[in-house]
């Protein structure tokens, strides 16, 4: 009958979240060896792997090559078992195509291509499961793994997507909210500097308001920031302690 | 925060797919309590010493209502005493999958600080959470949470030394729940116990709902019923075709019979007829409801007896026998016909109504007769019937059993004695929905302060137009003056013409409470003796109000047009004016009639006049239709407030000049907004009627041997104009009313959510309603967009989302129409007040309709319209032939076509406190035995029914 | 036959049990090292606003007035006489491009090369001809870094008998890091296998080769099978390698040997199993403790 409560009028979410609480993150680097940088996350029920390769001799045709910087190549893909119907192809599809042109103009804007003219670097994605907030779940994964290469960056890029319901900005949609058709916005922060890399929203949103979910999804962003600048110090400290004995060297 | 999360897996039908869901528990979730020192909370809501006195339970204790209390018994926990209850999240949940209106209420209570409800979100609480065990179905898990929530308060308010002697009391209606729950050592009682152990308030248990539980329904008494089927069994039905989905529409004339509205598209079955109380199974009034077609040899056809449930007891025979009298009503085109199998969704409102007083003296349980008629008469339970006699009291109802004739159903409120004025008008508002509380401190709050100037600021984008000869033409007595006119020459020989509109959005502005409380008002109501303001006085009758010499803010619409009313140029602004007069229909007649009177007003008058006779003749010449209806004016008595005179209104020119430029503002502010918001405009349409429609008119005209042409509205607007017939002058005047009748309701809408636009009426391609602001809330969004569009003010975000827009749309048409049935509902009980009077009349009058065992008969003189039954209780029985091709009826010998002279006798019929009504009887053509002489009115047995028709 | 199956399970924090507190200055990608002007701007970081800003995660290094942020871990950077592997990945006019796990692919000029037999004279366009009869893509080499270009790419020569195209034997990449700079990468292993240990992260395990008959400049690959024995060596080898890389080991000469011997107690394919991969590096650890101890 009616459709779903999604905020109460307590201020708790469908999923007992308030308003601006993000879904859990777990996160961690360095899964692949084969790859130079490579990491995992979860995102609530969203989970993410990525891997970057690079900066590498541009492989293929050399036309792409750039001599003043780095070409940043992406790719995003959702795994046939990550939505509720199994989905035909992974990668392709006008939706992906459109996610791996936003990563590329995201991480094209964070990491400091300058320094490598005419390399290349490859920044896979690959959503394994997807419960809302795919694209901004990308971007964090890809980040870390971008750090987890020794890729020189700006900064953190930290994305979340904010919505609109109930004249409530909420942050960090799962899929449920995200189904329910309101306003979306995503957008992919740099958070020291509060520089924007990628702003996307996906229908229509009165100015009056869009202050208000801006704000939303960067205090989002924010908060993804501290979680993951943990989880990145974390594996610094344990690989540091390994390799200890060598500081000096 | 956030302590862990668990997986829900859910199910769809059509193939297993696993749903994973997170579902967060937190430990911050607080109590709600005033004492409590472990949680830290803000607000806490509630009281430290909850008081209310029960014999049963003598501690202070907090309530904890489970999900059937709070559907079934919402009377009784909307009462100011009942205080300090606990709503779970559990239970609201359920609540709102099931019933929209109690979960509103509910939210209502919650909003109510003085109610001191709280809700707990027991899901998401660490400590209250609860899985869904093997084997248990959802119902059990919840009421296991519910007891586990219990528990938890209880242990948790132990912890605080100031609230360990509160307790919380489970309430429950289900058995086996509270045996649990007392086995685990929660208090818990029924409704029912708890209700009628509060020492100190005897009367709420009046207002307790009758819900027996279904065993006892299944021993008593034979099932008059069949059973309504499950939902799923439903939406299977529906799917596949078997069953139709539809609204249920009850006849207003025949309670055995009724109508089903199916929804969609397809054009075939739109409308099922449901005849005889089995098929229509326990249906009410605007349900959602699935029905199944019958045979084609058993469709019916609608009857046009008129059938009043007269019935005190369960006995099904009378009723089974009048069911026999429609089935034998003469034929002819067999309609699609149907039997309700099972209620989708019910409609159920309070009723307001009248108690019959059970013949049986020390009998609690009473019928009770709803004022609408399309409801069945409802059986409710109290002990106050002899006080609650002769009142008019609200009653919900609870539930129809399958054994049961009537549907059961509960006291409300009582509103007052019956035939009182107060409690009539009282009566007439609640039963249409009109919102008239007085305006809430929240509303006034956002009223400019008195005195008010006009600021610098206000004249931001908005040009002083205090110069203009402005003046404005209105009913005698109008407070809210919403329009005012100019006419001037300007130096290149052209007419500069002006329409000046209150700018009441300047003052309400977007999204505050008085907005929303305008925005849901939607319009005035004007009642006979009384008016129900859609904004708050200060700014309807003052500051919005177009009063002479005063500096007033307008939106102004401004042309330039040439003396042959050819518009040149067009410009919308906001503007500052100072009306020079404020005149009547009449007074600015008489300036412009009166040779010697030459002030600018006047000269200005005359433009005006001159210009709108031209636009009337074009708006003509383009199929605009001038159609009429009988309206009244009551004539009060400034003391009493009775009416003591009504006269019809009369029209003059200078009213047709003034809604002629309405007309012009309106078009030209359609079409800028349509211009400007091709997605979000609000306008109003008028879809031309479907041609079958007219057969009524086009036969009625035929008997008097005129053609009328219904093809388009030119036609009809031509083909009326002619309708004239030779010594019987108001002939054409009955067809114009008949021609009314016939059309379809004009609506407002939103340009984004419909590509047709055309105003049959008006003949125009696109209207909308920009003249009145100050009593339509569509004409302030329309002031908004125009605002917006010339530059004078900024867009907001409901302005342009089409939903929000489409959401104004409906619930104006929705207030436009109860507006327009209050307002006939106050006009009949005025008639009836000034009958009452008058005592009894003879008058002429003119037979609008005929019908198969009675005429409908319009008098002119008081636009007073009735029906002459030909059958009644106690006479012998007349010999009637009814033909529905002509129409035509024939009693005895005398034959009635419609439009035919009448005499007849008015009286007030009394005898029915509940439904007064001005009861009409043949005087003239004189049909013996059917024409009366005596004084009907003593006619004790109250309204004339007919008993049995002969074929 | 029964097969062994084995989940991958997450892996425990090696860093609570080492303990922390090395005392290291750690950054991350946006954090301010210092606001202090009077630095030079090094590897890893940027100025904004006068600010010197972190590029990249890891250990801040200062050499007087430079600071750099070295990553953990990061593509191959190569200096001068660097000893690397590579793979040739495209054959051009008068050179090969090398895949030597840098950031662009490196270049080995014509000129660079010894050539069969040992000539030393100028290249002629024949030579450019019968370039891919002595690399073709694919191959392996092992060279030298001879020059760094300012774009970052190097410049390799295989100007010596050590160098040259490597024949039958197992290519294992590992990070850079873990390599650890010594005097000499090439080692024969008492055990009966060659390594090299190169400095880009390849290591190349060979059986050594019995004589030096070798004086074609490194062209010609012996394409003899090679003995049982000597596989299983290098196989051993191979898996003591991945497990000292993946507990984060230096790789050099003793540590390699050190782990082999540790390893001799086990079956070769059971040192893929996580525990006893921590039990033999564990091992080497203590060993080269007590060595430097």
């Amino acid at each position: 009958m009616a459709g779903l409560e999604l905020l109460s009028d307590q201020g708790y979410r469908v999923d007992g979240r308030k308003a601006g609480e993000l879904r859990k993150i777990r996160a961690r680097m360095g899964v692949f060896a084969q790859a130079d940088g490579s990491a995992y996350i979860e995102q609530g029920n969203t989970k993410a792997l990525a891997v970057v390769y690079g900066p590498h001799e541009i492989r293929g045709s050399r036309s792409k090559m750039l001599h003043d910087r780095s070409v940043v190549n992406c790719q995003y893909s959702m795994a046939t078992f990550s939505t509720g119907e199994r989905k035909r192809r992974p990668h392709g599809d006008r939706k992906s195509s459109e996610m791996t042109l936003h990563l590329k103009q995201t991480f094209e804007a964070a990491i400091l291509t300058q320094l490598y003219p005419r390399s290349q670097i490859d920044i896979y994605v690959q959503i394994l499961q997807a419960d809302g907030g795919n694209y901004c779940t990308c971007v964090n994964a890809a980040t870390l793994a971008v750090i987890d290469a020794g890729i020189p960056m700006r900064d953190y890029v930290c994305a979340s997507s904010a919505g609109f319901i109930e004249d409530t900005p909420l942050a960090d949609l799962s899929y449920v909210e995200e189904a329910a058709g309101g306003p979306q916005l995503a957008l992919a922060l740099l958070p020291k500097s509060d520089q924007i890399a990628l702003l996307e929203m996906n229908s229509r949103l009165h100015e009056d308001h869009l202050e208000r979910v801006m704000d939303a999804a960067s205090k989002a962003c924010k908060d993804v920031y501290a979680v993951l600048d943990q989880v990145v110090r974390e594996h610094l400290q344990e690989l540091t302690t390994l390799l200890g004995d060598r500081t000096a060297a | 925060m956030l302590k862990s999360k668990t997986f829900m897996k859910k199910t769809r039908s059509g193939g297993i797919l696993k749903i994973v869901r997170e579902h967060y528990l937190r430990d911050d979730i607080t109590c709600g309590c005033k004492g409590c020192d472990e949680c830290q909370q803000e607000r806490a809501i509630l009281e430290l010493e909850p008081i209310l006195e029960s014999s049963l339970c003598t501690t202070a204790h907090y309530l904890l209502p489970d999900t059937n209390v709070l559907l079934h018994q919402i009377d009784i926990l909307e009462d100011p005493i009942l205080k300090n209850v606990i709503l779970l999240q559990t239970v609201l949940q359920e609540v709102r999958s099931r019933s929209a209106p109690v979960y509103k209420r509910i939210k209502d209570l919650l909003h109510n600080p003085d109610k001191c409800f709280y809700a707990f979100t027991n899901e998401h609480h660490r400590e209250t959470y609860l899985e869904q065990e093997q084997g248990e179905n959802a119902n059990d898990r919840n009421d296991r949470a519910i007891r586990t929530a219990t528990k938890w308060y209880n242990k948790h308010l132990k912890k605080s030394p100031k609230m360990a002697d509160v307790q919380v009391i489970l309430i429950t209606n289900d058995r086996r729940n509270k045996e649990k729950a007392v086995e685990e050592g929660i208090v818990a009682y029924t409704c029912e116990e708890y209700i009628k152990s509060l020492t100190a308030n005897p009367e709420l248990v009046d207002r307790l709902a009758c819900v027996n539980d279904e065993k006892n329904e299944v021993e008593s008494g034979r099932l008059i019923f069949a059973e309504h089927l499950p939902l799923s069994k439903l939406q299977q039905g529906i799917k596949s075709g078997a069953y139709l989905q539809g609204t249920f529409r009850a006849s207003r004339d025949n309670y055995l019979e009724a109508t089903v509205w199916v929804h969609g598209d397809s054009a075939e079955n739109k409308e099922i007829i449901v005849q005889g109380l089995r098929n229509l199974n326990r249906a009410m009034h605007e349900d959602i409801v699935a029905v199944q077609l019958l045979d084609k040899e058993n469709w019916v056809t609608m009857s046009s007896v008129v059938l009043q449930d007269e019935g005190d007891s369960d006995d099904i025979e009378s009723v089974e026998e009048k069911e026999k009298m429609l089935k034998t009503a003469v034929n002819s085109v067999k309609k699609p016909s149907g039997q309700v199998v099972g209620i989708i969704k019910r409609n159920w409102r309070p009723y307001c109504g009248m108690l019959s007083k059970s013949q049986i003296k020390e009998s609690t349980r009473h019928l009770f007769t709803p004022a609408e008629r399309r409801i069945p008469r409802i059986r409710i339970e109290t002990r106050q019937a002899s006080t609650l006699e002769g009142q008019r009291i609200i009653v919900a109802v609870d539930g129809w059993p399958r054994n049961s004739r009537y549907p059961n159903g509960h006291f409300v409120k009582s509103l007052g004695t019956a035939g009182d004025k107060e409690t009539e008008t009282e009566v007439l508002l609640l039963e249409h929905d009109v919102p008239h509380q007085p305006f809430s401190q929240a509303v006034l709050s956002f009223l400019p302060k008195m005195p008010w100037t006009i600021t610098p600021e206000d004249m931001k984008n908005r040009i002083d137009l205090r110069h203009l000869y402005v003046c404005s033409v209105d009913p005698p007595g109008c407070t809210d003056i919403d329009d005012a006119l100019h006419c001037r020459e300007l130096e290149n020989g052209t007419l500069e013409v002006g329409v000046h509109i209150a700018d009441v959005s300047h003052f309400i502005r977007p999204g505050n409470a008085l907005d929303q409380e305008s925005s849901n008002r939607g319009t005035t109501v004007y009642l006979c003796d009384k008016r129900i303001d859609m904004v708050p006085e200060l700014l309807s009758s003052n500051l919005c109000s177009l009063r002479s010499n005063v500096d007033r803010l307008a939106f102004s619409c401004i042309w330039e047009v040439d003396e042959n009313a050819n518009i040149l140029n067009t410009k919308f602004t906001k503007s500052v004016i100072n009306s020079k007069a404020s005149l009547t229909y009449a007074e600015a007649q008489m300036r412009i009639d009166s040779p010697n009177m030459n002030d600018e007003i006047t000269q200005s008058l005359r433009l005006l006049n001159k210009l709108a006779k031209i636009l009337k003749k074009r708006r003509i010449d383009n199929g605009a239709l001038t159609l009429s209806s009988p309206e009244v004016r009551f004539h009060m008595d400034s003391e009493t407030h009775d009416p003591i005179d009504l006269q019809t209104k009369e029209l003059k020119e200078t009213n047709s000049m003034v809604e002629e430029f309405m007309l012009l503002a309106n078009i030209s502010v359609a079409q800028k907004i349509y211009d400007e918001f091709s997605e979000y405009a609000l306008l109003r349409k008028h879809p031309s009627p479907p041609p079958a429609n007219y057969d009524i008119l086009v036969k009625a005209a035929k008997s008097k041997n005129l053609d009328i042409k219904t093809d388009s509205a030119k036609a009809l607007a031509d083909s009326l104009d002619k309708a004239e017939s030779p010594g019987f002058p108001y002939m054409n005047t009955l067809l114009r009313i008949l021609a009314t009748r016939c059309m379809m309701q004009a609506v407002y809408f939103c340009s984004g959510m419909d590509n047709d636009f055309h105003h049959y009426g008006l003949a125009s391609p696109i209207y909308t309603h920009f003249t009145s602001p100050i009593r339509r809330y569509a004409d302030i969004i329309v002031h908004r967009l125009l605002a917006v569009a010339v530059g004078a003010d900024s867009t907001y975000p409901d302005l342009t989302d089409k939903h929000k827009i489409a959401d104004i749309c409906k619930n104006i048409n929705f207030r436009h129409k109860m507006a327009q049935y209050s307002q006939r509902a106050s006009v009949a009980f005025h008639t009836q007040l000034f009958f009452k009077n008058r005592g009894i009349v003879n008058e002429e009058g003119f037979i609008l309709f005929v019908r198969k065992n009675a005429i409908v008969v319009l008098i002119p003189k008081f636009g007073l319209e009735g029906t002459v039954f030909f059958e009644e209780k106690d006479k012998k029985k007349t010999n009637l032939v009814f033909n529905d091709e002509v129409p035509f009826l024939k009693v005895e010998n005398t034959t009635f076509h419609m439009f035919d002279k009448v005499k007849v006798k008015i009286s007030l019929d009394a005898s029915n406190i509940q439904h007064q009504k001005i009861r009409m009887a043949l005087v003239e053509p004189e049909i013996p035995g059917v024409t009366s002489h005596e004084d009907i009115a003593t006619n004790t047995n109250g309204e004339p029914v007919p008993k049995k028709s002969k074929s | 036959m029964a097969v062994e199956v084995r989940l991958p399970a997450a892996q425990k924090r090696v860093s609570e049990e080492l303990g922390t507190g090395s005392g290291l200055h750690l950054v991350t990608p946006g954090d301010t090292i210092t606001t202090d002007t009077g630095f030079m701007r090094g590897h890893g970081t940027y100025t904004e606003d006068d600010k010197l800003v972190a590029s990249v995660a890891g250990v801040v290094e200062r050499v007087n007035k430079l600071i750099c942020v070295r990553a953990l871990k990061a593509r191959y950077n190569g200096e001068v006489g660097d000893i690397v592997v590579g793979r040739i990945t495209e054959v051009q006019q008068k050179r090969w491009k090398v895949d030597t796990n840098s950031r662009l692919d490196s270049v080995l000029i014509l000129s660079a090369v010894n050539l069969p037999g040992g000539e030393l004279r100028r290249r002629s366009a024949k030579d450019e001809l019968a370039m891919r009869d002595y690399l073709q893509e694919g191959d392996l080499i092992s060279a030298e870094v001879q020059a760094v270009y300012s774009d970052g790419a190097l410049s390799l020569h295989t100007r010596s008998l050590k160098y040259g195209k490597l024949g039958q034997g197992v290519l294992v990449r590992v990070s850079p890091s873990l390599i650890k700079r010594r005097k000499t990468h090439f080692h024969n292993l008492p055990c009966g296998a060659s390594i090299i240990l190169a400095n880009n992260g390849f290591i190349w395990l060979c059986a050594t080769p019995k004589e030096m008959e070798e004086e074609a400049g490194g062209f010609i690959t012996n394409l003899e099978p090679v003995a049982l024995s000597d596989r299983e060596v290098i196989s051993r080898l191979r898996n003591c390698i991945l497990a000292l890389a993946s507990q984060k080991m230096l790789l050099y000469d003793t540590s390699v040997l050190y782990c082999y011997e540790a390893s001799l107690a086990h079956q070769i394919k059971e040192l893929l199993k996580v525990e006893v991969i921590e039990d033999i590096v564990m091992e080497t650890r203590q060993r080269l403790l007590e060595q430097e101890g």
